[in-house]
């Protein structure tokens, strides 16, 4: 599903440039469930955003779905991206002034669908994440599980191919932590691909697959026994 | 996708009530101030739109040339007409003549009125479709006949009818009520039309008869109506050369005549040197501009409270842009959101154009209704907001719209230094307007004051005029100055053929020693009785004024300062001027007396050259009075009145201060000033609304940034001024701007002033201080209240 190849993002100022991904390549399978670690400025993020489409790699190739998508203009990349990607970010990124329905109906509204349509799909989605009973309340005025709950919502919502998480938990305590793992794992389970970035063990055990990065490089891939036997089931 | 727009273009109002408050009330007040100006500039515009006609009306103009100087004005020669009716019939549908306005005592039994009104031909009245309620719009076909206005015929016959009445004009002439027709509104030309009379019975005065083939007696008015598919440009050049062909006497001063549209006498009556220059369309150009600026002011003033407080959006703009939203979509988002305070703000001007019409009437002397039923009135709100929301929302939306989301939802977003320079070139243009109407107004102000205080030449006060209205008061002039001297409330007595405070006659044809060869000499002329001098407190240069020693003095001639410069005389006094030819018979007129000049036209022009003539004929139309300073204003009159009422008792006891009429040339000036004024202070308002939210968030932003400071030792004082040095740096280059620019603009418009007062550097450094001042106290507040917070609560808050 994703294929990159010598991948390649600097950051310059006018002093320094700062190489955040140097040459990296790996691919990811429709279906695969991929943790990436690393320390803090190994490029991570800046790998996520470019597997996002909100950011341009400044070198390397980069094939989604069987289409080259490097140096797609800023509208090509926003309509893929309504299309096939959902995003579950450490700060849930809610907005404020929408109430959960309206947070969780948003990407709908940018895919054209119509309001019958819509109504239909996020009170689906709401009662499959149990937090129906929310619907009309505002983010701030949720517990912090509950608002990455609304989060996951949104971004399976429109059912995307992949969902890009970006420690997903980091806010969260432990048993809220471990409600939004399960809720990713049972996504993954029903066929969505997900590609999370995280610092924590933990969560990335939930994955078949941990890629570890350091200095915009892949150092070392570990390949979790669960995903290999169900790959050898398959 | 709309109305998620709308609801969050809502919430996030009500979330931010001060701003909100702060930026539809600050587009509101910009908006009203646009509205009422919209509303003035259309009435000047739609002046005379009473007129069906209007397209197709004109006044007959005459340019004249007096030694190379050309003047422009409406009074034409009485055989015009006859000339026109004759020779240009198929240019003309109608052709009237018309008296000036005249007010005339009114007698109906007991009932004494002053009305104004003219005497016309009768197809006047079918030439401005004069709606007539009662009676016969040919009326005046008869020359006994008249026409009232319908208030004017409510004044005298009160709820009876007055068709048919017959009431005493003058105390001479004995005229039948004909006809009643609708007052003509506001916002007309003859809206003060009380009465009509018959030209017919005016021509029977004998200077009026006389003046049937005089081409020289300028005194009269013609109205016309083009006939059908006759256009004014080829009528008006068809008859160009009608005087000058005629009469080989005026010739030499070159008449040129032409028509004059109606639909430009309000806006476009200035003429100089014979070309046309404008007029009152100066004002309606000035005051659109103001409008248009004040608007800008308030369109500026959300502009950067939007993108102030983009920083609070930067979230939202990031997650919708990662969910798939174009910026196509946040564009729309954002201009929705604008529509949205533009129309609440629309909504609150009309609210406040409503309250303030009335007073905004008075000060602009208008009589403007708001056009609730005019479709096209509503056409152009909508258009008005559409372009208030377009102009404040189009730079916030792209702005808003081009945010990274990467940036946005990885923190690393910040507002650097590009981002607040729009916003500082946005407060420095608001303040350069702001500065440079203080300034325009201040000069207006300055202008106005200067020719106010400029020196009349004669005493204003306590001097009455009674108009002499009715053939009665003819002849009783000498024994009227000794019952109003008898009575003690009256020093002294004079006659004039002009008011005081007008020239109501010209005249040329004299000879004098050395005058060069071809000389066409113009000259103010008014004839005045003895004691004129002395009842206007007149000073002389040299010699006296007219008296009852000199009998001769019946021949003798007083110039002013003016006319001896002009005429190019030395040591004038005991010399002759004389008038008439060798052939007609030579007058000689002895100067008698220099008066030094006295201003009785235009206070802002210099004094013109005047001849003063002693009435031996009875010519007075106003007794001027010298009232007795000793008593108060209220026993003089009464008893002036008493004394008048015993010698005429049907006749209306009218009266006019001088010092009041001399005010009334400062009446246009002062009504410009003072809506300037007005403007001025809510272009300010709107300008600090701006400043005040800008200033909260720059507080807000920098809640960090101060706790630090202050932690470190910063006092109260340096926070202050560490937040307001920055709003004062702008606004000192806003004055930078604003001085040469209004400099410039201001200096042309005292320059139309031939006497007018010099640019005073102190006007710049008030309106800077001023403006610096206002700059200050309004980011004090939330300078000081950020300053004064507590440190370790800011620092929290971060």
């Amino acid at each position: 599903m994703i294929k990159i190849t010598d991948l390649e993002k600097y950051y310059a100022t006018e002093e320094v440039r700062t190489i955040a991904l140097n040459k990296l390549s790996f691919q990811v399978q429709e279906g695969e469930f991929v943790a990436v670690m690393g320390p803090s400025g190994c490029g991570k993020s800046t790998l996520l955003n470019i597997l996002g489409l909100l950011d341009d790699p400044d070198g390397g190739s980069f094939i989604f779905n069987g289409i080259e998508v490097a140096g797609f203009n800023e509208r090509k990349r926003a309509d893929l991206r309504k299309h096939n990607i959902g995003f579950v970010f450490q700060s849930f990124n809610l907005i404020d002034e929408l109430t959960v329905f309206e947070n969780v109906e948003l990407p709908l509204i940018y895919t054209g669908v119509k309001p019958a349509e819509r109504k239909k799909r996020v009170d689906e989605v709401l009662e499959k994440m149990q937090i129906m009973h929310r619907r009309k309340h505002f983010p701030q005025q949720l517990s912090g599980g509950q608002q990455q709950r609304v989060a996951v919502a949104r971004a399976v919502v429109n059912n995307p191919k992949l969902i890009l998480a970006d420690e997903p938990t980091g806010n969260l305590d432990s048993s809220n932590g471990n409600e939004v793992m399960d809720l990713l794992t049972e996504l993954n389970e029903a066929g969505t691909t997900i590609i999370m970035v995280t610092h924590s063990e933990h969560d990335a055990k939930y994955s078949h697959r941990i890629i570890r990065m350091l200095d915009g490089q892949k150092v070392t891939e570990n390949i979790l026994s669960e995903y290999k036997s169900k790959t050898l089931e398959v | 996708m709309f109305k998620n727009y709308i609801n969050i273009a809502f919430r996030n109002l009500l979330k931010h009530k001060g701003y909100s408050a702060i930026n539809i009330f600050g587009l509101a007040l910009g908006m009203a101030v646009t509205l009422m100006i919209g509303l003035w500039v259309a009435d000047e515009v739609n002046f005379n739109s009473y007129f069906e006609n209007k397209p197709r009306l004109a006044q007959v103009y005459q340019s004249q040339t007096f030694n190379g100087k050309t003047q422009t004005g409406p009074a034409i020669p009485r055989p015009l007409e006859f000339a026109l009716r004759e020779n240009f019939e198929s240019k003309f549908k109608y052709l009237s003549m018309a008296s000036w306005s005249k007010s005339r005592n009114f007698n109906y039994k007991e009932t004494a009125i002053s009305l104004d009104g003219y005497s016309v031909q009768p197809e006047f009245t079918q030439m401005i479709n004069l709606k007539i309620i009662q009676g016969d719009a040919a009326a005046l076909k008869s020359s006994n006949a008249i026409m009232l206005s319908q208030t004017a015929a409510k004044t005298m016959f009160g709820a009876g009818n007055a068709m048919g009445k017959i009431i005493k004009v003058n105390d001479v002439d004995h005229m039948i009520v004909s006809a009643i027709y609708e007052d003509i509104p506001e916002g007309n030309d003859f809206k003060d039309m009380e009465y009509l009379m018959p030209w017919s019975l005016y021509a029977k005065k004998d200077w009026i008869e006389s003046s049937i083939d005089q081409w020289g007696n300028n005194s009269f008015q013609l109205f016309v109506e083009l006939a059908d598919g006759v256009d004014l440009a080829s009528a008006s050049a068809a008859i160009t050369s009608v005087k000058k062909e005629s009469d080989a006497e005026v010739a030499p001063f070159n008449p040129q005549l032409f028509l004059f549209p109606m639909r430009e006498w309000h806006l476009h009556s200035n003429f100089e040197d014979g070309v046309q220059t404008g007029g009152r369309i100066e004002n309606v150009w000035l005051f659109g501009i103001i409008g248009a600026f004040v608007l800008l002011l308030a369109c500026i003033n959300f502009m950067n409270l939007a993108t102030a407080r983009s920083e609070k959006r930067v979230i939202e703009v990031g997650i919708r842009k990662t969910i798939g939203s174009t910026k196509n979509q946040l564009i729309k988002q954002f201009l929705t959101e604008s529509f949205l305070v533009v129309i609440m703000a629309c909504i609150l001007a009309l609210a406040i154009t409503l309250v303030f019409l009335k007073p905004f009437n008075t000060l602009a002397d208008k009589a403007i209704t708001f056009p609730w039923s005019n479709l096209v009135f509503w056409v152009v709100i909508l258009l008005f907001i559409a372009f208030t929301a377009l102009v404040s929302g189009s730079y916030p939306a792209l702005y808003l719209s081009s945010f990274r989301p990467i940036k946005v939802l990885k923190g690393t977003f910040k507002v650097g230094k590009l981002a607040t320079l729009p916003r500082k070139i946005l407060v420095v243009t608001q303040f350069s307007v702001s500065a440079a109407l203080i300034i325009g107004t201040l000069i207006v102000m300055s202008q106005i004051d200067f020719s106010k205080n400029r020196p009349t030449g004669y005493t204003t006060e306590n001097l009455i005029q009674i108009p002499v209205m009715s053939n009665q008061f003819l002849g009783k002039h000498d024994m009227m100055r000794n019952q109003f001297k008898k009575s003690g409330a009256v020093l002294e007595m004079a006659t004039s053929s002009s008011p005081t405070t007008e020239v109501w006659s010209n005249q040329s044809g004299y000879g004098w020693e050395g005058k060069p060869e071809g000389f066409q000499e113009d000259l103010a002329y008014t004839q005045i009785s003895y004691e004129y001098v002395e009842t206007l407190k007149i000073k002389m240069a040299a010699g006296r004024g007219f008296s009852r020693e000199f009998p001769t003095d019946s021949t003798a001639v007083i110039l002013n300062e003016s006319a001896v410069a002009y005429m190019g005389l030395q040591d004038p006094v005991g010399k002759y001027l004389t008038q008439g030819s060798n052939e007609g018979g030579m007058r000689k007129l002895q100067i008698i007396g220099v008066m030094k000049d006295m201003v009785v036209q235009s206070p802002y022009e210099p004094v013109k050259q005047a001849i003063y003539m002693f009435d031996g004929f009875n010519n007075a139309s106003y007794w001027n009075l010298r009232l007795n300073p000793e008593n108060s204003m209220r026993e003089n009159l009464a008893t002036v009145e008493k004394v008048f009422k015993e010698h005429f008792p049907n006749a209306l006891f009218h009266y006019d201060f001088i010092d009041q009429e001399y005010a009334k040339k400062f009446a246009e000036e002062d009504r410009i000033a003072s809506l300037a004024k007005v403007f001025t202070a809510l272009a300010i308002v709107i300008s600090c609304l701006g400043l005040f939210g800008l200033a909260s968030f720059v507080a807000e932003q920098r809640t960090k940034e101060i706790g630090v400071r202050k932690v470190l030792g910063a006092s109260v004082a340096n926070l202050w001024m560490l937040l307001s040095k920055d709003f004062l740096v702008l606004v000192f280059i806003a004055l930078l701007i604003a001085a040469p620019v209004s400099y410039y603009l201001m200096h042309n418009w005292v320059q139309k002033f031939t006497y007018h007062t010099e640019i005073s550097i102190w006007i710049f450094i008030a309106a800077g201080a001023g403006a610096l001042g206002i700059t200050l106290f309004t980011v004090s507040f939330q300078a000081l209240k950020a300053a004064f917070a507590n440190p370790v609560k800011s620092l929290r808050t971060q």
